[in-house]
């Protein structure tokens, strides 16, 4: 079943998409298109690009433009922005199956990948933000390695293009690069609290601890539960429990979401169904509201310029060679330079761990990165949307 | 045994949570307490419906239990934070009141059951100021209040105490699948008792304000506000329950989502233009059940999809705020007080069944489901509280522990009332079956 046939029967056909070809047939500017229509406009359906249309939106709509989202209310969403990376870290988790060499040969293919991007950014950004002596109000550590955790994930998941066999090996690589920038996440937000790295360590390892623990419970429960309203009841507690005690706890919700999601993949029974089911339904709507508030808490400021550039210029870099790397571990063939252009959409990861960075470091520096980020992402939409059009030329 | 180990499980990620959490930036907590909320007290509830106890019990002890005033782990601030939801829960409880209420249906047994309520809340009500003015000074309440005074005040305290709680009733009747006329008779008289209640309280508001000199004679802003009020409400929600009944017919997706949104509409605007979000969700549920009644069983899967962890996350919050430490200082004010008052619903409906010629068995048990108070009562006295602070509070207290024997005693009465009445289940059963006679 593919994946409009899957959205048509849950909710039926959209009239205005009925009318609009798949998208693996539209041209490359149908990326950029895509999100306007109307149901992936209202964030009830997936779109290839959410972040080119909902994080103008957000700012348009936050406390600098029309101050409908107020900082008052971007307050009160704090706790839906954690549920909403939590509930992204249980898809990346239910996507990670290690149980075969072929499988375990794509996670290293992917995060070598990450991690070549990761250490471009962070390196390039090292440097620079020595050079430029730009006033941080974090260890210049920290602030490039969520840099570069914020550009190593990457989104190549539209559509099902069977023309090009290097498609659906980058689509799987895509979904399993994002596993090692939430664990150096994970650990950078435990920098954040406890400046000694053994500390940190044990933060993320309580932050993964928590994950199974709540996986573990929803695993008892969901296959227990007394008919369809008691089990969303579990599904959606396990979910804003991820969420809530991460950011209680000052912790990566993403990381807490994803050792349930893993849990859950690896555990026996239904359990990974079950939550794939009940959370396809919030999914689209979580994601529209991360990067709604992203959009809102943006603030254009000297630092967040000077920073955007090199991060769009090195995070393109880190993906082209990451996609050489990566086609060297992968099973089968591809070509790196088409790899690299696969990996080039970043996706919502980056922007929301920016986001998390941003909730527990509400400082100038937390919101130059998160404007940064969010601002870059929108940069890489535009060079996939280039780099793919050439491709199919090619 | 894997619900209990699920349960620990969750208590202990609480815990740990709280032990590393240290003292975060206000509104952090939320989500803890609404994930903690959400599984564990669903357990609770479980467990307390295998002894055939109503599951708001076992929510509200949950909140009880885990809140400031017991285990803790629910903090003061955290327990304040659950309280966000209490506008779109009220709204959501209302609507599906509303739906409930099928005037088509009720119309012949209307005039009847208007009859007998009116008969058990004139008691109830005179009962209770009889008392109150007569124990007013050992209240503690402004015991010095003299005269004039002291009639309007003993009749504030019996408005407030007579007040019942449609969310509780409803809460009940849906979770347990409950259908008949003991079901329908408790859940009208509920709604339009207090309806009159709200009527009423405002009127004895303003001759409070007259009785204590604070408003000048004459004054008609009351009447102005309280017709915008009550007619607007009504007229809001009757709108946004139309246009919710045309997305159903003509387009009918995404319905738990949207059912969600109108209720969070009709609360959030509602309270913006001062409409009594109680009032207009009960009328978009009424416009939407009788004159655009919904098709298939897509609105009913959408609001028990919808309602369950609504509910879930009130009552936890209505248990997290109940005052135990008033225990100990009007607790046997309260006990007394809450007596004459199930003595007085008791007596009232069994007289009201027989003035309205209803069936007995219906004025022998119905009174079992006037017991609960909840929202609305607290709402009352916490407006009390707001505009007299200093015999306001301790009105407040005492309502407040009132309350709290109420809604933990409440559910549990009215769910052995449906139980023993025949009518737990028969939601869920076909119009053939549902044509068989309960028992009463």
């Amino acid at each position: 079943m593919s994946p409009t046939d899957e959205q048509h029967r849950e909710a039926g056909v959209d009239l205005l998409d009925a009318r609009v070809p798949a998208a693996e047939t539209l041209p490359p500017l149908a990326r950029l298109t895509r999100p306007f229509r109307t149901r992936a406009a209202l964030g009830l359906q997936a779109a290839p690009a959410p972040a080119l249309v909902f994080v103008p939106a957000g700012f348009v709509l936050g406390p600098r433009a029309l101050g409908a989202l107020s900082d008052e209310a971007l307050a009160f969403l704090d706790i839906a922005v954690s549920v909403a990376l939590a509930a992204l870290g249980i898809f990346i988790g239910l996507a990670l199956d290690v149980r075969h060499r072929a499988d375990r040969r794509l996670l290293a293919a992917a995060s070598a990948e990450a991690l070549v991007t990761l250490g471009v950014v962070a390196g390039a950004m090292l440097f620079l933000v020595g050079r430029w002596r730009l006033p941080l109000d974090v260890p210049p550590l920290i602030a490039v390695l969520t840099l570069g955790v914020c550009a190593a994930a990457s989104a190549a998941s539209a559509g099902h293009d069977q023309s090009d066999p290097v498609k659906p090996l980058a689509t799987r690589i895509a979904d399993l690069d994002d596993v090692l920038p939430i664990l150096v996440g994970a650990y950078v937000l435990g920098l954040l609290r406890a400046a000694d790295p053994a500390a940190a360590a044990t933060l993320a390892l309580a932050t993964a601890a928590t994950g199974a623990a709540v996986g573990a419970a929803g695993w008892l429960l969901f296959e227990d539960a007394r008919g369809a309203p008691e089990r969303g009841v579990f599904v959606l507690g396990a979910v804003v429990l991820l969420g809530g005690s991460a950011a209680y706890t000052g912790q990566s919700a993403l990381f807490a979401g994803m050792a349930a999601g893993l849990l859950w993949r690896l555990a026996p029974g239904g359990a990974d169904r079950i939550v794939r089911e009940d959370l396809r339904r919030i999914q689209h709507p979580l994601v529209v509201l991360l990067l709604l508030v992203a959009g809102a808490s943006l603030v254009p400021s000297r630092v967040a310029l000077w920073l955007l550039a090199p991060i769009a210029l090195f995070r393109l870099v880190g993906k082209l060679l990451g996609g050489w790397a990566a086609s060297r571990l992968a099973p089968g063939k591809a070509a790196p330079a088409d790899l690299g252009a696969y990996l080039i959409p970043p996706g919502v990861i980056g922007i929301g761990f920016a986001l998390a960075f941003h909730q527990f470091h509400p400082s100038p520096t937390g919101t130059a990165i998160l404007t940064a980020t969010a601002l870059a992402s929108l940069v890489g939409e535009l060079l996939a949307v280039a780099a793919l059009a050439e491709l199919r030329r090619s | 045994m894997r619900r209990a180990l699920a349960f620990s499980l969750v208590l202990g990620v609480a815990y740990a949570s709280r032990a590393l959490g240290g003292d975060p930036v206000p509104l952090r907590g939320t989500g803890l307490a609404l994930g903690l909320a959400l599984i564990a007290a669903a357990l609770v509830g479980g467990f307390f419906e295998r002894f055939g106890l109503p599951r708001i019990s076992g929510y509200l002890l949950f909140g009880l239990a885990c809140g400031p005033y017991l285990g803790d782990i629910i903090t003061r601030s955290m327990a304040r934070q659950l309280q966000l939801v209490n506008g779109l829960a009220i709204a959501l409880i209302a609507f599906v009141a509303g739906l409930e209420l099928n005037f088509a249906r009720l119309r012949p047994r209307l005039r009847a059951m208007a009859e007998m309520g009116g008969v058990a809340l004139g008691l109830l009500y005179c009962g209770l100021f009889a008392a109150c003015w007569l124990a007013w000074p050992w209240l503690p309440v402004a015991p010095e209040a003299t005269g004039l005074a002291r009639v309007v005040l003993a009749a504030l305290l019996a408005t407030v105490a007579a007040s019942f709680s449609p969310t509780v009733t409803i809460a009940v009747i849906a979770e347990s699948r409950a259908r008949g006329p003991l079901s329908e008779l408790v859940l009208t008289i509920v709604v339009l008792a207090d309806l009159v209640l709200i009527l009423f309280f405002t009127l004895v508001m303003q001759a409070l304000r007259w009785a204590l000199g604070q408003a000048p004679a004459g004054d008609v802003s009351l009447f102005v506000r309280l017709s915008w009020e009550i007619a607007g409400s009504l007229a809001f929600g009757a709108i946004l329950g139309a246009a919710f009944a045309l997305y159903l017919r003509y387009v009918g997706r995404e319905l738990t989502v949207v059912l969600l949104g109108l209720c969070a509409a009709l609360s959030a605007v509602g309270a913006q233009l001062h409409f009594e979000p109680l009032l207009a969700a009960l009328a978009a549920g009424l416009v939407v059940e009788n004159v655009a009644p919904p098709r298939g069983d897509a609105l009913k899967e959408a609001v028990e999809q919808g309602a369950l962890p609504v509910l879930v996350v009130f009552f936890v919050a209505v248990g997290t705020s109940l005052r135990l430490d008033a225990i100990g200082v009007i607790g046997v004010t309260a006990c007394l007080l809450a007596l004459v008052r199930a003595a007085l619903l008791r007596e009232g409906t069994r007289l009201g069944a027989r003035a309205a010629r209803l069936d007995p068995a219906l004025g022998e048990l119905s009174w079992m489901g006037l017991v609960a108070q909840a929202g609305v009562t607290l709402g009352l006295a916490a407006l009390v509280a707001e505009e007299f602070p200093e015999w306001g509070v301790p009105l407040q207290t005492l309502v407040v522990l009132l309350n709290t024997l109420h809604v933990l005693a409440g559910p549990a009465l009215f769910r052995l009332a449906l139980a023993r009445a025949g009518e737990v289940g028969r939601m869920d059963e076909g119009p053939a079956e549902r044509e068989a006679p309960a028992a009463v």
